[in-house]
């Protein structure tokens, strides 16, 4: 992905922006938000990257300087610790998705890779489908090797987030955010168990499992390699 | 202000003597008159005109104050010590200098009777009303004046001595800025309204005091329990940079520092969250949140860990309760009150999450059937940091009960924590929307 990063502190650009290279994304760098709005506006981008606090021009009004001329470029912004407004006032602006500083390099890598991922294509389609595994978003059924299977509201949910992100790495955070609206951050376990008890309904007796924990990271769902 | 008021309390107050008493003396003056025309009168109830006049004529000659006149029906004078008038009946009165037909008469207030072919008046001299008047409308003077310096000076007096305690207020102030926050502001006896504002500033203060007191409180305690997982961290990456340190083994100890870091930065995380939530005007975002919902999903999200810990939860909420608030810190706040009691009680234990609306309030408790706090701490575990000894084990930070306290306050609403025999329970009083 082509990724522009607007952040003003030069060692959190050379940390986020080495990690994402290394992942195999193309990054540039703005280092102010008007130069970053000038980037933003000049050149095609998949994704950008902005600091909450910036020279110049702060990430807000960056943001929504962007979002007013038409720009529709994914937007992952950045937010200081504690932060109890910033979310939504970044979201407000325009923003896709927010990330509270400091964050785990494999939570912004995630991320990213979820926000890379939206197409309008993906956002119409009401079945999904992976291996033997069937959801129909209208319907609201489940179907697993042709057998149906029960779900609670909230599970189908947690299944849905899954499969619209089947084969990417989905962090606990991203799970609570958006399958319950849940944005402070509860015991490690709750998502575990929930998760577990997806996956026993889902997965039990089945040769193939496609719920996957990725240790310290998240889940995955996927055809195992 | 204060003189002009008196000034005019003062003109209403004389306005009303001056017209009472002239009015009395003229009363009296009429009374008089009256009196000694009958006498006369009554000499010759047959209306006879010369006993009359010799009548007239002998009062005439020993004054006592009386003016006479007895006149025929040509104008004439026949009797009596005054000029001839204009023969009208009745009270009447001559002023200092008022004409009376071709002759001058001033100062007499009399009764004019008409006779048979002929005027009786009998007056009384109006000098002593006027020189009444006069007096009373010169001392009316002086005491308007009198009254006007008196109200002026005792206003300077007065705003003199208001000054001097607003300055002494002031300088009060100031010293508490300076330094002492301490001091507090004089309170008189007087119980005034600068009493009163006095008043409230110490009561201000006092809180001030207070909460730096929580301040300096809160630096010492989270200085405190920085301290352990600080030096935990600088003793692992101490050990990752020995030269020796194999790099698997550094790499094994460096993600534990992270891991150890992490558990710090959720203590800020939660510190700052907590000053944000306590800092400014959080009701104007306040939106109208379904509870009932909001605590639906709560309970819902702790089902699967409750039930694996081999607790039960039970959920008793009667649905469609709403309040005004922030949706997010709501759930924080019940989240925190959950997890509070999942934490503290044993496997087998019951937690239950009741809501109900009583009158115009929803009440929220959250009761476990565990250890419980005894009542003495109750009030402690509210703030930051503070752990009950047998609970130093567990996980947690000792701020989710503080946080929910930050979030309360901002609602406007009660945390009260109470003695479920056996256990506790947390109890929210919100007002319903």
């Amino acid at each position: 992905m082509r990724i522009l990063l607007v952040e003003d502190d030069a060692e959190t650009a050379y940390y986020i922006s080495r990690g994402l290279s290394e992942d195999g994304h193309n990054i540039s760098t703005a280092r102010d938000g008007r130069e970053g709005l000038r980037l933003a506006g000049s050149e095609d981008w998949d994704l950008l990257i902005v600091d909450r606090m910036l020279p110049e021009m702060d990430g807000l009004s960056m943001v929504q300087a962007l979002r007013g001329a038409g720009r529709i470029t994914p937007v992952l912004f950045l937010t200081t610790l504690g932060g109890v407004d910033d979310r939504v006032h970044g979201l407000n602006a325009g923003a896709d998705d927010y990330l509270v500083k400091p964050f785990s390099f494999a939570e912004l890598l995630a991320r990213v890779a979820a926000l890379g991922r939206r197409s309008p294509r993906l956002a119409v389609e009401t079945n999904l489908k992976i291996a033997d595994l069937e959801i129909d978003l209208l319907a609201r059924t489940v179907v697993r090797g042709g057998a149906p299977i029960e779900l609670l509201p909230r599970e189908f949910r947690l299944l849905e987030y899954l499969m619209k992100h089947a084969e990417q790495t989905v962090t606990r955070t991203m799970l609570l955010e958006n399958v319950w609206d849940v944005h402070f951050e509860p015991n490690t376990t709750v998502v575990e168990t929930h998760i577990s008890r997806l996956r026993s309904k889902i997965d039990r007796g089945k040769s193939i499992p496609l719920i996957h924990t990725l240790r310290g990271t998240g889940y995955t769902l996927r055809v195992p390699i | 202000m204060y003189a002009t008021m008196t000034g005019i309390t003062f003109v209403i107050l004389l306005g009303v003597i001056f017209i009472s008493t002239t009015r009395f003396m003229r009363h009296q003056i009429d009374d008089s008159v009256n009196n000694e025309v009958e006498e006369i009168l009554a000499v010759s109830p047959g209306r006879d005109i010369d006993a009359i006049r010799q009548m007239v004529q002998g009062l005439a000659q020993h004054p006592s104050g009386f003016y006479y006149l007895l006149q025929d029906s040509k104008g004439l004078a026949q009797a009596g010590n005054l000029p001839a008038v204009d023969p009208q009946p009745g009270i009447r009165e001559w002023g200092e200098t008022t004409k009376a037909g071709n002759s001058v008469l001033s100062a007499i207030r009399g009764r004019g009777v008409i006779l048979p072919g002929a005027y009786l008046f009998v007056g009384w001299s109006t000098h002593q009303l006027l020189e009444m008047e006069e007096m009373v409308v010169g001392t009316f003077a002086w005491g308007l004046a009198a009254s006007i310096v008196l109200a002026l000076a005792g206003g300077l007096i007065m705003s003199g001595r208001l000054m001097h305690r607003i300055e002494t207020i002031s300088m009060t102030s100031r010293s508490i800025i300076g330094e002492d926050l301490q001091q507090r502001l004089p309170v008189t006896r007087a119980g005034d309204e600068l009493d009163h504002l006095a008043g409230s500033i110490n009561a201000m203060l006092d809180r001030i005091a207070a909460l730096m007191n929580d301040l300096r409180q809160v630096t010492t305690d989270i200085a405190h329990d920085l301290r352990t997982p600080l030096t935990r961290l600088r003793q692992r990456l101490e050990l990752a940079v020995r030269p020796d340190e194999d790099s698997a083994a550094a790499r094994l100890t460096l993600a534990s520092a992270v891991v150890e870091i992490d558990s710090i930065l959720s203590i800020f995380s939660a510190l700052l969250r907590i000053a944000q939530i306590e800092s400014g005007n959080r009701r104007i975002g306040f939106k109208v949140v379904p509870l009932s919902e909001l605590l639906g999903t709560t309970a819902e999200l702790y089902r699967p860990m409750a039930e694996e810990n081999g607790q039960l939860l039970i959920e008793a909420i009667e649905p469609s309760l709403h309040v005004n608030g922030e949706r997010e810190l709501l759930m924080q706040l019940f989240a925190n009150l959950l997890e509070n009691a999942l934490r503290h009680t044993p496997r087998g234990s019951t937690v239950s999450i009741v809501a109900r609306r009583i009158d115009r309030r929803a009440q929220v408790s959250v009761i476990d059937n565990g250890p419980g706090i005894p009542e003495s701490l109750r009030g402690k575990v509210l703030q930051r940091f503070f752990r009950l000894e047998s609970s130093r084990t567990t996980v947690g930070n000792g701020l989710g009960l503080s946080m929910a306290n930050a979030i309360v306050k901002v609602h406007d609403a009660t945390l009260e924590l109470a003695d479920a025999a056996p256990g506790l329970r947390a109890t929210v009083l919100l007002e319903t929307s």
